[in-house]
């Protein structure tokens, strides 16, 4: 036995265990035993992840559990990488859904919550470990079941149920894609390993009908435009642990997926393939955060964000996919890396922001952000937690976001050393594409905080705010560490990245590319880069402007009103609110808006110049998606009138069926060859 | 094009100042010598007016206008109380003014300064025991100067900002 075959014994175990006291016990102890499984499970995932990178171990389990063939796991650089990622944001949202989940003691099945969580944990490391088509596939379809049981937590919601279903269709469509890509890699084999694919020679047709499979179906659990309707719905109204967890990483089983498929089985492909990544990346990137802009909904902003952050993964991935074509590994490598880098990074800090947004919503009942503000105060923990997740989403130095957006725009940067037309139009715009989104990023957490936390209150229950307790604050804190180490430390995570890559669909093995001291540079490309001498430069700065203030400034205070120009009634309802903030934005794109405003006022009766009240809606209509999901729905509206005339309700009728159905299969099987 | 025709046609519009030809340049020089000790910069001033018949502000706005111009002298009128050192208070308090100018008052930085110009801000004037006066000036905030007048000319106003600089505590490291 080695150290690795333990740590998945482990796994396996902790996550049984907590999933069966969550269900046998009741009350607190079946929600903390089963966390504590939870939380044990991802320890050892993220320990199993360390231990495989570190030493480089290759563990190959077969084991005939799965009827027809035998459950197979292989750990690999990419499997390791990804255990990492699931066991980091696993483990804090464990710690934090322990104390989160208390409050739905006696509303909702705590049981089912606990089990459900410990099954999907489990299922994240089996997920990237499966090493034939079938464990992968079973896996992904427990994943894909498990968090819509988990979405459907607060089951007596509309929005809830509504929610769940549209998740259930877009993964299981994706899912169909998955199950046909595989047939076609596997030539119709579903037993066959991943080492039969690799050596497997296919006709380039073939490879091409896998590759766009595997990019819809992995897309649609990635959430990328188009298929990333589920994700704004899905998120706010789970639990949110559950957001942060499927945030974080269960989207993220796409962005490894479409990796193990495109690099690892097919070993790459024509240019166009990493091009369109590329593209729909960008895409995603762009409108993810323009959609985020206009949401007042602090989850639903923050999922519009997780399609942002996936479309800037898929961006890194599609520069190493179109580098990889053109024989240019050093680049191809410095692309994968840097879209594998965000997927870690982006796995801590959305899980920071949801598990903060999460304490908003335990504090104060309520998602909208116009009715917060103020909690600064209240909830000081949560809100530098707050901020420090969203400097880094927005890609502020030294956080990990600016890390590795820095390394994609290097990566498409890079461009520019192929000679074809195409490339030299396609870079640039990609890289302006993502400079856009990360400039409207930051404008949407300045808001995203700065209406949150501060200010006044707008209602009494920001007013009457609690800190959260204390295991949420753990699980937010070992996020928080999480986001500054991994940004100060890229001179680490580089190179541990490129050799995890190393061997992986014709990449290089060794990572001479990345030569390290303090300062970082990237052969190919013309960059350097210190982080710690960033964090360095900005901790002198901070130091030196606290340090004169102390020493010369009047620090007499005298605390005061803000000044609203001597206004008699000044009250918490005339600051300034979210939608104020983005208007300006929605003004500018408002061809991509569409946005309407309704404005009533009643005059008194009396006088025109005395108003008794007035009524301001205002409402963004995203055509894109109407014009695109409309039709599609209407055709399936119209299929399900169709079959239901064969369901019937009437058992007979349905016996007839079977009776029908096993006569022709009984001809068909007999039938003379 | 037209705006650069016209101010070549028109030309400059004020006058030219000979050496110590008026009272209010004298008071203004003083100002402008007075506020540089205190405080190193212009003097800020934020005018409130609390409900006067305009006649003092007439007189104020004097003050700014192209004959004297007292912003050569760095006394600056500024648009928030948040950036003044000094108010300048017009007027018989009307109740609707009251709690604006109570509240101008605390948004104000310490240390600061009151000058109440016109008889009005004093007495309250014709306007004393009219239903919607609370008072004079001093009944609501506390003042350092009063400048009598109805109205005041701009010299007195000026020798008011000049009496009330001398109760601004002198600061650290300034003699």
């Amino acid at each position: 036995m080695t150290i690795a075959s333990w740590l998945l014994y482990i796994i396996v175990g902790a996550h049984a265990l907590g999933a069966l006291a969550a269900l046998g016990l009741r009350g607190a102890a079946g929600r903390v035993l089963g966390a504590t499984g939870a939380g044990a499970g991802s320890l050892a995932t993220l320990g199993l992840g360390a231990w495989c990178l570190g030493t480089g171990t290759v563990l190959a389990i077969t084991a005939p559990i799965l009827p027809l063939t035998g459950l197979a796991l292989r750990v690999d650089g990419v499997s390791a990488f990804f255990l990492i990622v699931a066991g980091v944001a696993g483990a804090a949202a464990s710690v934090y859904g322990a104390a989160y989940s208390a409050h739905y003691e006696g509303r909702y099945s705590l049981r089912l919550l606990g089990a459900m969580w410990n099954v999907l944990l489990l299922s994240l490391p089996i997920q990237v470990l499966a090493d034939n088509a079938l464990t992968f596939l079973m896996t992904w379809e427990v994943m894909s079941l498990s968090a819509y049981f988990l979405v459907l937590t607060e089951h007596d919601r509309r929005e809830t149920v509504r929610a769940a279903n549209w998740y259930l269709v877009v993964t299981h469509a994706g899912f169909a894609a998955l199950v046909a890509a595989f047939l076609l890699l596997a030539a119709g084999d579903p037993t066959a390993s991943f080492a039969a694919m690799r050596s497997a020679v296919l006709a380039p047709g073939t490879r091409d009908a896998v590759f766009v499979l595997a990019l819809i179906g992995f897309g649609a659990k990635a959430g990328i435009v188009p298929l990333h309707v589920w994700l704004p719905m899905a998120h706010p109204v789970a639990p949110s642990h559950v957001s942060a967890l499927m945030s974080g990483v269960v989207i993220k089983m796409g962005v490894y997926g479409l990796l193990r498929v495109s690099l690892d089985l097919l070993g790459g492909g024509p240019a166009w393939w990493g091009g369109l990544a590329l593209g729909v990346g960008a895409v995603s990137a762009l409108l993810g955060v323009l959609y985020a802009l206009m949401e007042h909904d602090l989850k639903r902003l923050l999922a519009y964000h997780s399609i942002e952050n996936v479309g800037i993964i898929f961006m890194g991935l599609g520069a190493g996919l179109v580098f990889q074509s053109y024989g240019l590994p050093a680049l191809a490598t410095l692309g994968f890396v840097a879209g594998l880098y965000h997927t870690l990074n982006h796995a801590c800090f959305k899980g920071l922001l949801f598990l903060g947004a999460g304490s908003v919503l335990h504090a104060t009942h309520t998602r909208n952000m116009e009715e917060l503000g103020g909690l600064i105060h209240r909830m000081p923990r949560t809100a530098v937690g707050f901020l420090i997740g969203a400097a880094a989403i927005s890609a502020l130095p030294p956080l990990n976001g600016f890390a590795s957006e820095w390394l994609v725009f290097q990566a498409l940067l890079g461009g520019s050393t192929i000679p074809r037309a195409e490339i030299a139009v396609v870079m640039p715009i990609a890289v302006a594409m993502l400079a856009l989104t990360s400039g409207l990023a930051v404008a949407c957490f300045v808001k995203a905080f700065g209406i949150t936390f501060l200010a006044l209150p707008r209602s009494a229950e920001a007013a009457q705010a609690q800190e959260a307790p204390l295991a949420m604050q753990i699980g937010m804190g070992a996020l928080v560490l999480a986001c500054v180490a991994l940004g100060l430390a890229p001179f680490f995570v580089v190179p541990v990245l490129g050799s995890a890559l190393g061997g992986v669909g014709g990449l290089p093995t060794a990572s001479v590319e990345f030569s390290l001291g303090t300062s970082f540079r990237v052969a190919g490309a013309v960059g350097q880069m210190s982080p710690l001498l960033v964090a360095l430069g900005l901790a002198l700065l901070i130091g030196l402007t606290l340090g004169s203030l102390r020493a010369f400034a009047d620090r007499r205070l005298r605390p005061g009103d803000t000044w609203g120009c001597g206004r008699i009634g000044h009250t918490a309802r005339m600051e300034y609110t979210a939608t104020a903030f983005a208007e300006p934005l929605r003004r500018i794109f408002a061809e991509l808006y569409r946005p309407t405003q309704d404005l009533s006022i009643d005059f008194h009766p009396a006088s025109r110049y005395f108003v008794e009240s007035i009524e301001y809606r205002s409402a963004i209509h995203p055509w894109f998606e109407q014009a695109l999901y409309t039709p599609v729905l209407r055709l399936l509206r119209g299929a399900a009138h169709r079959v239901r005339r064969l369901q019937a309700g009437s058992l007979h009728l349905y016996l007839t069926y079977m009776t029908i159905v096993l006569v022709v299969l009984l001809i068909v099987a007999r039938w003379p060859r | 094009m037209r705006l650069f025709a016209k101010i070549l046609k028109v030309g400059l519009v004020t006058e030219p100042l000979g050496p110590g030809d008026d009272a209010v340049v004298r008071v203004a020089r003083a100002v402008e010598a007075k506020a540089r000790k205190l405080l190193g910069r212009a003097v800020a001033i934020r005018e409130v007016d609390a409900g006067s018949c305009n006649g003092c502000e007439v007189e104020i706005t004097g003050l700014m206008s192209p004959v004297y111009d007292s912003e050569r002298f760095g006394i600056h009128f500024v648009a928030s109380p948040r950036h003044a050192d000094l108010l300048l208070v017009t007027g018989p308090v009307t109740r609707n003014m009251e709690i604006p100018l109570l509240k101008t008052y605390e948004a104000t930085p310490d240390p600061k300064v009151v000058v109440a110009v016109g008889d009005c801000a004093q007495t309250c004037g014709v306007f004393r025991g009219s239903y919607a006066v609370v008072g004079s000036v001093d009944a609501i905030i506390p003042v350092d100067v009063f400048v009598g007048g109805c109205p005041p000319e701009p010299a007195d106003i000026l020798r008011g900002i000049l009496t009330a600089l001398d109760r601004l505590p002198v600061r650290k490291g300034r003699a």
